[in-house]
C-alpha cells in the first residue's frame, strides 16, 4: 500500500479532485412525524484518478458524512455497498479498474453507469440508483459492474453486467420525506434485498441525429411495498424488471429536440407494466438556457404491490422545465420545476450561486412544494424549504 | 557590389509584387501549410478579466491530433477545482462545421453542443464554442481588403466569409496576417456589421519549426470583458492515437 502511494506521488498521471460542503436545511413547515426544523450536514468527496501505463486506469473515491438529523449512521465502519438505509458516515463512492485498447472500453469495479439522454426524467437510466432521503434533492449511487463498451466510428455498444442491486436510498420512517399513509397503524418495514443480478445492453449512434436503443433485466431499484397478512409488517421488495426502450436528441435551427422512452415490464407481476416517455426541448440563448418538456405514463397492466416509491413515475403527467441566467463569470441564478397537469402537485426551485476567488462557492435555494395529499409531489406540501450550501472545492 | 545589390533589390521586388499580388486564399493556405502539424499540446491558462477587471483564472490541457479540417481536439479542465475534469471534444470536418460534445464528471454524462448553441461562452471565458473549432480555409471565401501595419509588423488583412456549408454565428472576419511568417496576428469577428469578438495574437515564437502566439487575448465587445489565453509547454508532432480523441475517451476522467 505505501509502495501504492509512493508511486502515485511520483506519478506524471495521478489526478485528484474533492470538496468539503457544508449545508443548512430549513423547513418553515412542521410534519407530522418529524418535529426538526433544521438540519445541519457535513459532506467531504475525494477522488483520485491514476494512470499507471497509457492503457490502464484506476479511479477511488469515498464520501465523508455527518449530520444533526441521523439521516447518517453514527457508527463508524468503512462501507463498501452503499446499500444501507441511512447514508455511512464512511463510504467508498467508486474504485474501478479501466483498460482500453482501440475502440474497446472494459471498466470493472464500483463505478457510474448513466444511460439517456433527457433531463429531470429518464427512464432508460436503470443503473443509476439515488439517494432520495430527501427526495427533490437526490444523488446518484454508484454500482458493482463490469462494463465493457466498443466504439466504432459512430456507433457505440456498451454490455454491463452487475453481481448485485444497488437499490436506491428512500426516506426514513422517522423522518419527514416518508409520509406514512393516512390512518395506518404503527408498522414494521422488512427489507428484502433480492440476490440476482442484473445486465444491459445499448446501442448508441451519433450522427445529425443522435439516437440510441436499450435493453435492461434485473431488478428495479426502487421498492414497492407488500402487506404482510395478519401482522403489522410491510415488506419492502424490488420487482423483478425488463425494460426496452431509446432515446433521441435532433438539432433544430432554433431549439433541439430530445426524447426518451421505456417499456417497464415486471415478470414477477410484483410491479406495474408500464411505459414512461419523456419530450423535451432546448435552447440557450445569450446567457440564459432553457430545457421544457413533458414527462407521460400509460400503465399497461397492474401489479400486485400494495403501494410503491417511485420518484420517477412521480414525475410523470407532468410538465418539467428547466432554466439558467450566468450573470456573470462567478454568479448563476437556476430555475427548476416540475408541474402535473391535473395541476394537483407542483415543486419549484429557485436558486442562486456565487464563486469566491478559486476554490468557494455558496448556493442557496428555496424549494415551493404545494398540492393535494394524494399527489407524489403533493403529498410533500409540508416539505417546503431552503438551503444554504458552503463548498470548498480543491 | 552594385551589381549584387541590384540583383537584391530585383529580387525583393518581384518577391513583394508576387506576395502582393497573390490572391487572399493563397495567402491564408500558405499560413495554414506553415502551421501544419500532426499533433499539438498545450497547458493553457486563461485569465477572464470582466467589465469590473474582476479577474478568474482557469487552466486547461489541449490536445489535438491531425490539422485543420480533418482534426480532432480534446480540452479539458484542470482548475479551478470545481470545472476540474471537465471536457470538450471536437471533431472537426473539412466540408462542415464542427461535431462538439461536453462531458461534465458531476452529471455523468456526455452533452452534444447543438450548431445553434455555438455562439455561447465556453464555461464563462470569452472564447465562444464556435471559437475552439480548427479554421480550414476551404470552409470561407475570402477577399484582401487591405494592408495595415500591426505592432510593427506589415500584414494582409483579408476578409473571410463562411460558406454555406459552414453554420457559424459570424457573418464575416477581418483577418491580419503577417507578410513576413504568415502567421496570423488578429482576427475580428463580426455579427452582420456589428463587430462582437476580436482575438489578438502576441508573443510569437519559432516551435519546432512552427511560428506560433503563446499569447491569445479575446475580447467580448458586447460584454466589455476579455480573457487572456497564455500557452505553457506547447509542443507538437507528438505520437498521439486517434482513440484518445473519441466520447469514450473524453469520459475516461484523469
Amino acid at each position: 500500500m505505501p509502495l501504492i502511494v509512493f508511486l502515485m506521488l511520483l506519478s506524471q498521471d495521478y489526478s485528484q479532485r474533492g470538496y468539503v460542503e457544508s449545508l443548512g436545511v430549513f423547513y418553515p413547515e412542521s410534519a407530522v412525524n418529524d418535529s426538526g426544523h433544521a438540519i445541519g450536514e457535513i459532506h467531504v468527496r475525494h477522488e483520485s484518478f491514476f494512470r499507471p501505463w497509457t492503457n490502464f486506469q484506476l479511479a477511488g473515491g469515498i464520501d465523508v458524512r455527518m449530520d444533526s438529523h441521523h439521516q447518517t449512521e453514527r457508527e463508524f465502519r468503512f462501507d463498501w455497498q452503499d446499500r444501507s438505509r441511512k447514508r455511512p458516515l464512511l463510504s467508498l463512492r467508486r474504485l474501478s479498474a479501466q483498460y482500453h485498447r482501440a475502440g474497446l472500453t472494459l471498466e470493472a469495479g464500483k463505478q457510474f453507469v448513466r444511460w439517456g439522454r433527457t433531463d429531470i426524467v429518464n427512464p432508460t437510466d436503470r443503473f443509476a440508483p439515488r439517494d432520495f432521503l430527501t427526495v427533490v434533492d437526490n444523488e446518484f449511487l454508484g454500482i458493482e459492474a463490469v462494463r465493457g463498451t466498443y466504439e466504432q466510428g459512430s456507433n457505440t455498444v456498451d454490455v454491463i453486467w452487475s453481481p448485485r442491486l444497488t437499490p436506491s436510498r428512500t426516506p426514513l420512517l422517522s423522518q419527514r420525506w416518508f409520509i406514512p399513509p393516512a390512518g395506518a397503524p404503527p408498522f414494521m418495514v422488512e427489507r428484502d434485498i433480492p440476490d440476482g443480478s442484473q445486465a444491459g445492453i445499448r446501442w448508441s449512434h451519433v450522427g445529425f441525429v443522435e439516437f440510441a436503443a436499450a435493453f435492461y433485466s434485473g431488478f428495479d431499484h426502487l421498492p414497492s411495498y407488500e402487506l404482510v397478512p395478519g401482522s403489522f409488517v410491510v415488506r419492502e421488495t424490488y420487482a423483478q424488471q425488463r425494460m426496452i426502450g431509446g432515446d433521441v436528441a435532433v438539432p433544430l435551427r432554433l431549439v433541439s429536440i430530445k426524447g426518451e422512452a421505456g417499456y417497464f415490464q415486471s415478470p414477477d407481476h410484483l410491479s406495474d407494466n408500464y411505459v414512461l416517455f419523456v419530450v423535451q426541448l432546448e435552447r440557450q440563448a445569450g446567457e440564459w438556457f432553457f430545457v421544457g418538456g413533458y414527462g407521460g405514463e400509460a400503465i399497461t397492466e397492474r401489479g400486485r404491490q400494495t403501494a410503491d416509491f417511485n420518484p420517477n413515475r412521480g414525475m410523470t403527467r407532468t410538465i418539467l422545465a428547466r432554466a439558467g441566467y450566468t450573470i456573470d463569470v462567478r454568479r448563476d441564478i437556476f430555475f427548476e420545476t416540475a408541474i402535473r397537469e391535473n395541476f394537483d402537485g407542483i415543486w419549484s426551485k429557485i436558486g442562486y450561486s456565487h464563486a469566491f476567488g478559486q476554490h468557494w462557492r455558496v448556493t442557496t435555494d428555496f424549494n415551493l412544494i404545494r398540492g393535494k395529499p394524494v399527489d407524489f409531489l403533493g403529498q410533500y406540501r409540508r416539505n417546503s424549504h431552503g438551503t444554504v450550501a458552503v463548498k470548498y472545492s480543491f | 557590389m552594385n551589381r549584387t545589390r541590384l540583383v537584391i533589390g530585383l529580387l525583393f521586388l518581384a518577391v513583394s509584387t508576387a506576395a502582393f499580388a497573390q490572391d487572399p486564399r493563397t495567402i491564408v493556405e500558405e499560413a495554414q501549410k506553415r502551421s501544419l502539424s500532426m499533433s499539438q499540446r498545450y497547458e493553457g491558462t486563461l485569465k477572464v478579466i470582466d467589465n469590473k477587471n474582476k479577474v478568474t483564472e482557469k487552466r486547461w490541457t489541449f490536445e489535438r491530433i491531425g490539422s485543420h479540417g480533418n482534426s480532432k481536439s480534446l480540452l479539458r479542465f484542470s482548475a479551478p477545482a470545481e470545472v476540474k475534469g471537465v471536457a470538450l471534444l471536437v471533431i472537426n470536418h473539412p466540408d462542415r462545421s464542427s461535431d462538439q460534445w461536453m462531458w461534465t464528471p458531476a452529471v455523468g454524462r456526455e452533452r452534444r453542443i447543438a450548431l445553434q448553441d455555438r455562439s455561447q461562452r465556453f464555461f464563462g471565458t470569452d472564447f465562444s464554442f464556435e471559437d475552439l473549432e480548427e479554421r480550414d480555409s476551404d470552409q470561407f471565401d475570402y477577399k484582401l481588403v487591405d494592408e495595415e501595419t500591426l505592432e510593427g509588423a506589415a500584414c494582409w488583412k483579408i476578409e473571410s466569409r463562411p460558406k454555406q456549408k459552414k453554420v457559424s454565428q459570424y457573418s464575416h472576419s477581418h483577418v491580419w496576417v503577417r507578410k513576413d511568417n504568415y502567421v496570423i496576428v488578429q482576427i475580428e469577428n463580426f455579427s452582420k456589421d456589428k463587430l462582437v469578438r476580436r482575438a489578438k495574437y502576441s508573443d510569437i515564437q519559432r516551435v519546432q519549426n512552427i511560428w506560433t502566439a503563446h499569447h491569445i487575448e479575446m475580447f467580448d465587445m458586447g460584454r466589455n470583458s476579455r480573457t487572456i489565453l497564455a500557452f505553457d509547454k506547447l509542443q507538437y508532432n507528438l505520437p498521439m492515437k486517434e482513440e484518445d480523441f473519441t466520447i469514450q475517451a473524453m469520459r475516461r476522467e484523469r
